[in-house]
């Protein structure tokens, strides 16, 4: 057979992808379940990070997990903390490249802030992607909820330790990365501020669990 | 091929030193200089890369005789793409942190000159098993060169090595360690002292 014929190399070429292809669904198929549960730990990390609470293990993701609150389908979440309820919400909101998910919790009075934390985005890595950094996740710690919106700029430093003034410290080089930020935060305080939102919220922390 | 000396040795020594892929042969540099701020992500990185160069080259020395020589290059991408998916599957279920920190970074790897080029360069004209050794030895060259890049970057960046706080704690992190930029710096360096190294010993450079 003539091997640098095109019938040889089509079906060379077909076999071959074929196999390849293959075995990569047989190598997905296998693991699909641990990488499903590992998003699921990712997620209940990240909600718990944004109601201050850090974890180590898996294990202890899950076992603190256990004491929140929640009602997975509007994505909701409730907890006691040192004598104060902090409510949380997961957010899908539009970065530069595509999706940014992630957690924004807040006390029960809406506020303040007690955190934020980035589940997943697809931002330029050391530029936009530079919003998953401690400093910047950092800010929303302790701000005070202004009555208006809150505004992420660039200013000198890293971060804005003034936790009163409404501002955060955006990224220098990600001005449209840091305008979605802005606008996705001030899109959740409106949400939360939604009296069925709060609502659904009061009645998970007095016992309605979902 | 005849005029490329296939002994282990020889191989091994070529690989590590002699054309080293990245300071001779200044091959797979944007991952050199885009993992390399800590040493753990750098090592999964470069064990990512050579378990890929040593497969890939021994699976395409294996099927070598039924390529067709115009389409060898897109059969080995597909090999090499593979085996990075592999890679990447296997780094999602069991070590999704890292996962998470190397990013898009893994599956750039089908993009490292280093793998395309010793599936052509070696693998294509050589026998399976020392085709194996070649690739696992020029990741090993790849790998040697971005730890010792990563130490200086973790350690003057966060004043930690594989995480362990190493230098007092009143060090004050340089940032520019953890940026991109001070990785080219470090691999001009790499490459001034390495090539300062072989001309001492005469080699040819």
């Amino acid at each position: 057979m003539n091997k640098e014929g095109t019938i040889y190399t089509v079906v060379f070429i077909f076999l071959v992808s074929f196999l390849f292809v293959f075995l990569l669904s047989m190598t997905n198929q296998a693991t699909i379940e641990q990488v499903e549960l590992n998003n699921e730990i990712a997620r209940q990390r990240a909600v718990l990070t944004a109601m201050g609470i850090e974890t180590e293990s898996p294990d202890e993701v899950q076992q603190e997990f256990g004491n929140v609150r929640a009602d997975e389908n509007a994505g909701l979440f409730a907890r006691e903390i040192d004598g104060r309820t902090v409510y949380a919400r997961e957010f899908v909101g539009a970065g530069l490249w595509g999706a940014i998910t992630g957690v924004i919790a807040v006390t029960d009075d809406l506020s303040e802030f007690v955190g934020m934390e980035i589940v997943s985005d697809n931002e330029t890595p050391g530029l936009g992607g530079r919003i998953n950094e401690g400093w910047f996740k950092e800010q929303f710690r302790g701000e005070e909820i202004p009555t208006g919106p809150i505004t992420v700029t660039a200013l000198e430093g890293d971060g804005d330790p003034d936790r009163t003034n409404g501002i955060v410290d955006g990224i220098t080089g990600a001005t449209r990365t840091s305008d979605s930020m802005e606008s996705i935060v001030n899109q959740e305080i409106e949400t939360f501020r939604d009296p069925d939102v709060l609502e659904s919220l009061r009645n998970l922390t007095t016992g309605g669990n979902a | 091929m005849s005029d490329i000396d296939t002994r282990p040795g020889a191989i091994l020594k070529n690989n590590l030193w002699t054309s080293n892929p990245i300071f001779m042969q200044v091959l797979g540099i944007c991952s050199a200089l885009a993992v390399t701020n800590l040493l753990t992500n750098t090592a999964i990185m470069a064990i990512g890369v050579t378990f890929v160069t040593g497969l890939s080259s021994l699976t395409v020395s294996l099927i070598k005789k039924w390529i067709p020589r115009k389409v060898r290059m897109i059969v080995q991408t597909l090999i090499i793409a593979f085996y990075v998916i592999i890679v990447d599957i296997a780094l999602k279920a069991y070590l999704p942190e890292i996962s998470r920190s190397l990013g898009p970074y893994v599956g750039l790897i089908i993009t490292n000159c280093i793998i395309m080029g010793r599936a052509e360069a070696f693998a294509q004209s050589n026998d399976p098993l020392p085709s194996l050794w070649d690739g696992l030895t020029s990741g090993a060259g790849y790998m040697g060169v971005l730890m010792v890049i990563a130490v200086f970057r973790e350690l003057l960046g966060f004043g930690t090595l594989f995480g362990y706080q190493i230098l007092p704690a009143n060090f004050v992190p340089w940032t520019i360690m953890v940026m991109p930029p001070s990785a080219f710096f470090l691999l001009g360096i790499v490459i001034w002292v390495g090539k300062s190294i072989m001309n001492r010993e005469g080699a040819p450079a």
